[in-house]
C-alpha cells in the first residue's frame, strides 16, 4: 500500500497576521511544518516579476529566522496554582480555541478576576513555606541524631556561637586532619545520605578565622529553631504541633475557595487552553522565516487534506495571506517529505511493530501489509493451538478495550485468531490432540513434512521480499542496484538457480547437469562484482569507479561470500518455523506426562492448567520474537531502509477527543 | 565481564581514533599558517577535524567557533567510544564529560560574575553534557545565584546548595573550587563501582594527576593568594598517588616559598620548580607534559583496563587545547619559534 502523498504549502502573509496564521495551522493540524528559512535557501519561491511581487521579492533579500522565546513559565504556574486551589484536572476543550483572541489580554483576565483568591492563594503558599521550614528543623535535628540536648542553653550562650553543619565524607576527612589548628569544638554527630553532620561549638572571637575555614570545606549550615527552649525532643514535639495547626487552617482557607469553582472554572479551562496554543504557536513560529514586513511559512500537508486547508484559510483571511501549492516534482533540494501510513483495519496495528525498525522513506513502499499478514502467518504456524490462541486473542481485546493500548492489544487479538486458525489445522486444543480432529496435519506425526513446508514457506516470504526491493529500487531508478545488485534483478536470479540447484542435486528434478547451474552461478556472481563499472558503462558515464577501485574489489569481493552465505542462511533459518511448530507440541507433551505421573486427578489437571500457563507467557513471548527476528532479518534487510520521517502535523490534542 | 570482553573492542575503537591524532608535522604546519581560514582549512582538508568542517564556510568562521568546532569533535569522539560501554562503566566515562563541562562552567560564571556578556559563551560544547542542566537558564543567568539554582536536581546541586548563603564577595571564587572539588568526588564515587584492577589504575593515573595539580594549587595559593594554611589544605584534591595526605598538609603548613620548594624538592615532580622566571610561564606545560608520559606509561603497563579510555580522553583534550593554543597565537601573531614552546605537544621529541 503506498503512502499518502504530500505537496507542500507555503504561507506568505503580513507579519501582523503571523500570530492568527500560526493559530489556523494549528486548528487545522494537517501541517508538518518545514523549516522555512532552509528551505528558502534551497529551492526558490517561484514568482512572477510583476508590479504587485516586488515588495515580497524585497523581503526575501533579508530574511531571518523568527528569534523572540516567549517566557509561559510564570503565566504555567499561576494557572497551575488555581487549578491546584480549585481542585479542577486541567483539560485543553477544543471549543475554546479562538483564532482571533489576544492572549495578552486574556491572561490578565485571568489574573485581575482572582485578585480576590489571589490573597487566599499567598496565605496559603506562605503556610506552606513556614511547614516546610519547621519540617527542615525537625530533620535537622533528627539528622544530628541528637536527643535531649538542651539546644535553647547552646543557642543563647554569650560568649559562644553554636552551629550545626553538615560536609561531604571527603571534605571531613580535610577537617579530621587538620583539628588541631581550628579555632572551634568539633563534634562528630554521624553520617546521612553520605554526608558527614557535626555540631561546632565557636568562641565568638574567633567567629571569622573558623568562618572562612568552614567556608572553605564547602558545609552546608542546618538551620535550628529561634527562640525555642528546653531539649531537642520537646521542641520537636512544640514544632509538630504547629505544623498540623497551619495544615488544617490551609485545608479551611482551601474550602473557602473551591466554592468559587463554578464562577472561575470555564475562564481557568479557556486560559489552560490558550496557554497550551500558545506553545504550539511558538512551536510552529520556529519553523518560518521573518522579512521586514512579511513572513513565509512552509509545511507538508497530506493531498487529500489540502482543500480543507484552502477553504478554511480563505474563510478566514480572505486574501490577505496567500497560500502557495508546491508539487514535490519541482522541488529538487530539502528534506524529504514526512510519511503518513495509511492501512486499513486489518493491518493498522502492526504499522508499530513496523516503526519500530524503521519509518518507511516517503518514495518506500509501506511494508505493513506484507508484514502483518506474514507475522499472522508465522506466529500461527509456530504456536498453532486453539485454547491458547483463544486466551492470547482474548488478552489483546482486553488490552485494547480496558488497558487502551490499541497498537498492542490489537496485534495480539490477530495473533490469537492465527494462532486459533493454525490450531484448526493441527486438531490441537489447549496442547491436547484427542479432542478435535486434525483439518491438515498432525505436526509431530509428520516432522520432515512440517521441516520443509517451512523451507517452502520461507521461500516464498524472501521471494516476495525481492519483489519489494525490485519495486523499491525501480522507483527509486537505481540501475546498479535494480538490476546488478544483490537484491535487484541478478540477485533474485541468483536466489531461484541456487534453489533449483539444490532441488537438482536432492531430487534430481530437471535433469539438467550440474555444472550448468555452477557456471550460471558464477555468471551471475560476476555480475554483481562488476555493478558499478557495469552500470556506468551502459549509462555512459566516464568514470567507471566511485572511489577508487581497490577499495570497491574488496569490498564487491567480500560481498559475493556474504551473497553466498546469507542466501543459504536466509531461506535455512525459516526451518525454525517448523521446529517450533514442533516444539509446541513437545512441551505440551512434557506437561502431559508430569500430569498422568500425579497420583491424584486434582493435580494432574492442576500441572496442566500450569504447563499451559508457562507454555503461553514462555512460548509465546519466544514465537513472538523468533517471528519478529525473521521478519527483521531474513525478510525487511532485502528491501526495506526505514529512513522516513514520521508525519507529525502542527496540532493540539483536545480532552474532548479522548 | 572479562576484562578482555569489556575492552577489547573499545580498545581497538581508541586505537584507531588515536591514529587520528595530529602528527608534530601538523602542528607543524598549523603553525605556518597566516590567518584563521587558513588554519581552518588545514584542519578540514588535511585532518579528522574535517568531520566537524565539513558543512562550514571556514573564509567566515570565527575564532571562537573554531574552538567550539574542535572541542565538539571532542565530544563526537567521546561519544562514539561511550557506546561500547554500559552499566557502572558507561556512567563512570560519562563522569568524564564532568570535567571539561566544569572548565566551561567557570567561564560563564565568570562573565556572569563580572556582569559582561554570556553570548560568547553559547556555542559552548560540554554545558550539560553530564549535569544535564538547562543550558538556557545557565546563559540567562544574572548572578551567581541564579547558575545554582539552575542546577537543582543535578548531581552538582549538593556541593553548590552551601554557596546560597547571601555572601557575595567571594562567590565567584567558591563557585570554581566548589565546582572543580565536586568533580573529583563524584569522579571517585562512580569508579568505586568499577572492578578492582580498575580502580587501581586510576587511582594511579587520576592521583598522579591530582599530585601535580595539588603542588600548583599550594604553590600559586602560597606565592600569589595569600590564603590561609587551613584553606589551602581544605582546597586540595583528595585522590594523590605519590604525595600523602600529611605531606600536602606539610605542604601547606610551609613557612613561605622557600619551605615549599625545599618539600617540593623532595618529590618526583621537583622538575616544576625551578626557580626562575620561567617556572611560572611554564608550569602549566611541563605539568601538562609530564602528565601526558606518565599516563603513556601506566597505560603501556596496564592493557585492557580502564586506563586506556580515560588516557585516550585527556590525550584527545590536550590535543584540542593545542589547537586552541595554536590558533590564538595565530590570531595574535606569536612568532612559530616562540609559540612552539607554549605547546604541551613537544615537537622535537620530548623536553
Amino acid at each position: 500500500m503506498p503512502v499518502e502523498k504530500m505537496k507542500i504549502i507555503g504561507i506568505v502573509g503580513s507579519n501582523s497576521d503571523l500570530d492568527k496564521v500560526a493559530r489556523l495551522v494549528i486548528m487545522n493540524g494537517n501541517m508538518h511544518m518545514l523549516n522555512a528559512v532552509s528551505e528558502l535557501s534551497n529551492n526558490c519561491l517561484e514568482l512572477k516579476a510583476s508590479e504587485e511581487n516586488i515588495d515580497t521579492m524585497k523581503e526575501l533579500a533579508d530574511i531571518k529566522p523568527y528569534s523572540t522565546k516567549v517566557d509561559f513559565s510564570e503565566d504555567e504556574k499561576i494557572i497551575k496554582a488555581f487549578h491546584d486551589v480549585l481542585n479542577i484536572k486541567p483539560a485543553v476543550m477544543r471549543r475554546h480555541i479562538d483564532v482571533s483572541f489576544n492572549y495578552h489580554d486574556l491572561m490578565e483576565n485571568l489574573k485581575s478576576s482572582y485578585v480576590a483568591a489571589k490573597d487566599t492563594l499567598e496565605k496559603i503558599e506562605s503556610l506552606n513555606n513556614q511547614i516546610e521550614l519547621k519540617q527542615t528543623y525537625i530533620q535537622n535535628f533528627r539528622y544530628a541524631k541528637i536527643e535531649d540536648l538542651d539546644v535553647g542553653l547552646l543557642l543563647n550562650l554569650k560568649y559562644f556561637d553554636f552551629s550545626l553543619m553538615s560536609l561531604s565524607r571527603e571534605k571531613y576527612k580535610k577537617l579530621k586532619l587538620n583539628y588541631e589548628n581550628i579555632p572551634s569544638f568539633v563534634i562528630h554527630l554521624g553520617v546521612f545520605d553520605d554526608n558527614d553532620i557535626i555540631a561546632a561549638l565557636t568562641p565568638k572571637q574567633l567567629e571569622e578565622d573558623a568562618e572562612r575555614i568552614f567556608t572553605s570545606l564547602n558545609i552546608l549550615k542546618l538551620d535550628v529553631p529561634i527562640g525555642y527552649t528546653g531539649s531537642t525532643t520537646s521542641i520537636i514535639k512544640v514544632l509538630q504541633q504547629e505544623i498540623n495547626e497551619m495544615r488544617s487552617e490551609i485545608d479551611e482557607l482551601k474550602s473557602a475557595v473551591q466554592l468559587s469553582k463554578e464562577k472561575y472554572g470555564t475562564v481557568l479551562a479557556e486560559c489552560y487552553t490558550m496557554l497550551n496554543l500558545e506553545k504550539k504557536v511558538e512551536d510552529v513560529k520556529s519553523e518560518i522565516a521573518q522579512g521586514k514586513n512579511l513572513f513565509f511559512m512552509f509545511g507538508f500537508v497530506p493531498v487529500r487534506d489540502i482543500d480543507k486547508f484552502h477553504y478554511q484559510f480563505n474563510s478566514v483571511f480572505q486574501d490577505k495571506v496567500v497560500l502557495v501549492t508546491i508539487d514535490l516534482e519541482d522541488r529538487k533540494y530539502g528534506h524529504s517529505p514526512p510519511t503518513k501510513l495509511k492501512n486499513n483495519i486489518i493491518f493498522k496495528p502492526f504499522e508499530s511493530l513496523v516503526e519500530m525498525y524503521g519509518t518507511p522513506a516517503y518514495n518506500e513502499k509501506d511494508p505493513t501489509p506484507f508484514f502483518g499478514l506474514s507475522y499472522m502467518i508465522l506466529f500461527g504456524a509456530m504456536f498453532g493451538d486453539l485454547g491458547q490462541g483463544f486466551v492470547i486473542f482474548a488478552a489483546g481485546l482486553i488490552l485494547k478495550y480496558l488497558m487502551k493500548n490499541i497498537s498492542f492489544g490489537g496485534i495480539l487479538s490477530r495473533l490469537g485468531l492465527s494462532s486459533m486458525f493454525f490450531g484448526l489445522l493441527y486438531g490441537s486444543v489447549f496442547g491436547n490432540e484427542e479432542v478435535i480432529p486434525h483439518l491438515l496435519i498432525k505436526p509431530m506425526e509428520n516432522i520432515n513434512v512440517m521441516l520443509i513446508s517451512a523451507i517452502a514457506l520461507g521461500i516464498v516470504l524472501i521471494s516476495i521480499s525481492y519483489i519489494y526491493s525490485l519495486i523499491n529500487l525501480y522507483k527509486r531508478k537505481d540501475m546498479e542496484e535494480g538490476i546488478f545488485g544483490r537484491e535487484g534483478v541478478v540477485g533474485y536470479m541468483f536466489f531461484w538457480v541456487l534453489i533449483l540447484l539444490i532441488l537438482e542435486v536432492v531430487m534430481n528434478t530437471l535433469g539438467v547437469p550440474i555444472w550448468i547451474y555452477v557456471a550460471v552461478l558464477a555468471v551471475l556472481l560476476l555480475l554483481m562484482v562488476f555493478k558499478q563499472p557495469l552500470s556506468h558503462i551502459i549509462k555512459g558515464n566516464k568514470d567507471l569507479y566511485e572511489d577508487s577501485p581497490a577499495d570497491y574489489y574488496i569490498e564487491a569481493g567480500f560481498g559475493v561470500i556474504e551473497t553466498i552465505l546469507s542466501v543459504l542462511s536466509n531461506i535455512i533459518s525459516f526451518i525454525r518455523v517448523g521446529a517450533f511448530a514442533l516444539n509446541h507440541v513437545g512441551l505440551y507433551i512434557a506437561f502431559a506426562t508430569m500430569a498422568n505421573m500425579m497420583s491424584s486427578k486434582a493435580a494432574g489437571i492442576a500441572v496442566l492448567v500450569v504447563g499451559n500457563i508457562i507454555i503461553i507467557g514462555l512460548e509465546g513471548l519466544i514465537v513472538f520474537i523468533q517471528s519478529l527476528r525473521l521478519e527483521y532479518y531474513e525478510l525487511f534487510s532485502k528491501f526495506y531502509s526505514g529512513y522516513g520521517i514520521p508525519y507529525k502535523p502542527a496540532q493540539i490534542n483536545s480532552s474532548e477527543d479522548r | 565481564m572479562g576484562n578482555i570482553s569489556r575492552f577489547a573492542a573499545v580498545n581497538t575503537k581508541i586505537k584507531t581514533l588515536e591514529g587520528e591524532f595530529l602528527l608534530a608535522k601538523d602542528y607543524r604546519n598549523l603553525l605556518e599558517q597566516k590567518s584563521i581560514a587558513d588554519a581552518a582549512r588545514y584542519l578540514k582538508s588535511e585532518t579528522a577535524y574535517n568531520e566537524v568542517l565539513e558543512n562550514i564556510d571556514v573564509n567566515q568562521l570565527r575564532r571562537s567557533t573554531l574552538e567550539s568546532l574542535t572541542k565538539q569533535k571532542m565530544l563526537i569522539n567521546i561519544d562514539k567510544i561511550i557506546h561500547y560501554f554500559n552499566g557502572d562503566y558507561k556512567r563512570f566515562i560519562n563522569t568524564l564529560y564532568a570535567k571539561y563541562e566544569i572548565i566551561e562552567l567557570k567561564a560563564v560564571a565568570r562573565a556572569v560574575f563580572n556582569g559582561m556578556d554570556t553570548k560568547p559563551f553559547r556555542n559552548s560544547v560540554f554545558i550539560g553534557k553530564y549535569s544535564k542542566v538547562d543550558e538556557e537558564r545557565i546563559y540567562n543567568a544574572k548572578y551567581i545565584r541564579d547558575i545554582i539554582e539552575a542546577f537543582e536536581g543535578t548531581a552538582f546541586y549538593k556541593y553548590l546548595q552551601p554557596l546560597l548563603d547571601n555572601n557575595i564577595k567571594e562567590n565567584l571564587f567558591r563557585f570554581e573550587m566548589v565546582l572543580d572539588a565536586s568533580y573529583y568526588e563524584i569522579l571517585q564515587k562512580e569508579w568505586e563501582k568499577l572492578d578492582k584492577h580498575d580502580i587501581e589504575v586510576l587511582e594511579k593515573g587520576q592521583g598522579i594527576m591530582a599530585d601535580l595539580l595539588n603542588l600548583q594549587w599550594i604553590y600559586r595559593g602560597i606565592k600569589f593568594f595569600n590564603l590561609s594554611p587551613e584553606e589551602l589544605l581544605n582546597y586540595t584534591i583528595h585522590l594523590g598517588y605519590r604525595l600523602n595526605r600529611n605531606f600536602i598538609k606539610q605542604l601547606c603548613y610551609s613557612k613561605g616559598l622557600e619551605e615549599f620548594y625545599e618539600l617540593a624538592s623532595q618529590t618526583r615532580y621537583s622538575f616544576l620548580f625551578k626557580n626562575d622566571q620561567t617556572t611560572d610561564i611554564f608550569m602549566e606545560r611541563r605539568l601538562e607534559r609530564h602528565m601526558y608520559f606518565e599516563l603513556k606509561a601506566v597505560e603501556r603497563d596496564n592493557p585492557m583496563t580502564i586506563i586506556t579510555t580515560f588516557a585516550y580522553i585527556v590525550f584527545m583534550d590536550i590535543e584540542v587545547r593545542d589547537i586552541i593554543s595554536i590558533i590564538e597565537m595565530i590570531r595574535y601573531r606569536m612568532p612559530e619559534a616562540e609559540a612552539e614552546k607554549y605547546l604541551i605537544k613537544a615537537l622535537n621529541g620530548g623536553e
